[in-house]
């Protein structure tokens, strides 16, 4: 029997994998991988560090198996170490010395103007203009509320998803949304939306 | 001109989780009625529009075909090479807990300023003929912010203060 959100298909595979098929944990990574990596990217916006969070995600999760309950999906317990190991990436490269937002790396194919029509030049550059305004205001906000943002804004999960995927209260994920669109707000600040 | 708006408490909250369609149908007629009157909220209401429909069309990255065809045996060289079960994240710095509730951190140290105050320089100011002190706990210092309140009292004929703090229940 399947856990209550879980499809068939993940959940034997689980099963499959704690008896120690790991040919089975191996389709379950290929059927997720897009996903994590993605998602590894859109929190840290650094192409190699998603490369790494989300390979180490997978194998954080094969290590944890036997700790799954199946409570959640499958998927949403791999995002939360997905994001706890973003969280944690960003904490470090702080300490270091900074982080950047780089807008301009991840997608292989350049920016999409997807804000206007095709035949919109004037559109595509500002499309292009606010995306840059937007991705130097990501970068400067905190871990923890970059993760909650990109959760909501990027993923679209409930406020509720996000509290049990970032292992916080409904409070607080509310409190880092609310500081994190607002910073982003002031981001725009000078933008022609303000000047008009 | 000021409009009356923009000195309600929680405006930037409330343009927000308009554009998000957050607001509750009660209050979505009352707003609308607010926009049309105020070209300064129309204008953060467009640029809260821009900036969702920014973030909800940022493009999904996918991992190229030498990188997926890779994925899996670099995950089994982790996991043979003995990865380590998932851990919640490390502890947030001190800056980035004050980003969570930059509030309450105002109104804590707030308060343990008025602390430390009423501790080192309350002894210094003595009584003189004739006072009277007073027959209950006084209150010092009271700090209200979104929705957490802190008050300060001090016991009756005493140095010893009492910090109470107040928290509303999260909805």
């Amino acid at each position: 029997m399947g856990g209550p959100e879980e499809p068939e298909d993940d959940w034997n595979l689980v099963e499959s994998a704690k008896r120690g098929d790991r040919n089975s944990f191996g389709t379950l990574v290929r059927r997720h991988q897009d996903r994590m990596f993605n998602l590894a990217y859109q929190i840290t916006h650094n192409r190699e560090d998603a490369l790494d969070i989300a390979q180490e995600a997978f194998a954080k999760a094969f290590a944890s198996l036997q700790h799954f309950k199946g409570e959640a999906s499958f998927a949403t317990w791999l995002h939360r170490i997905v994001v706890n190991l973003a969280i944690d990436c960003l904490r470090r490269k702080q300490r270091g010395g900074g982080t950047s937002y780089d807008d301009t790396r991840g997608d292989p194919e350049g920016q999409k103007a997807v804000l206007f029509a095709p035949d919109d030049p004037a559109g595509a550059l500002e499309a292009k203009q606010v995306r840059a305004l937007l991705a130097r205001g990501i970068g400067e906000l905190p871990p923890a509320q970059r993760a909650v943002l990109v959760l909501r804004e990027i993923e679209g999960m409930t406020y509720e998803e996000i509290a049990r995927t970032v292992g916080c209260t409904l409070g607080t994920v509310m409190s880092r949304l609310f500081y994190a669109r607002r910073r982003l707000r002031r981001a725009l600040a000078g933008h022609r939306v303000d000047l008009r | 001109m000021t409009h009356w708006f923009h000195k309600m408490a929680g405006r930037t909250r409330r343009l927000a989780n308009y554009t998000t369609g957050e607001m509750a149908e009660t209050e979505q007629g009352r707003m609308r009625a607010l926009l049309a009157a105020c070209p300064a909220c129309r204008r953060e209401v467009e640029a809260y529009r821009l900036l969702f429909a920014t973030l909800q069309t940022s493009p999904r990255v996918t991992l190229t075909p030498g990188e997926a065809a890779a994925f899996w045996p670099s995950v089994e060289g982790r996991i043979q090479q003995g990865a380590t079960p998932a851990t919640p994240p490390t502890r947030p710095s001190l800056r980035e807990r004050f980003w969570d509730h930059p509030r309450l951190s105002l109104v804590s140290a707030a308060a343990a300023i008025v602390l430390v105050l009423g501790l080192t320089l309350g002894p210094m100011v003595g009584r003189g003929p004739g006072t009277h002190g007073s027959d209950g706990a006084e209150v010092i210092s009271v700090e209200a912010g979104e929705n957490t309140s802190v008050m300060l009292f001090q016991a009756p004929d005493s140095s010893l203060k009492v910090i109470w703090v107040f928290e509303a229940p999260s909805s």
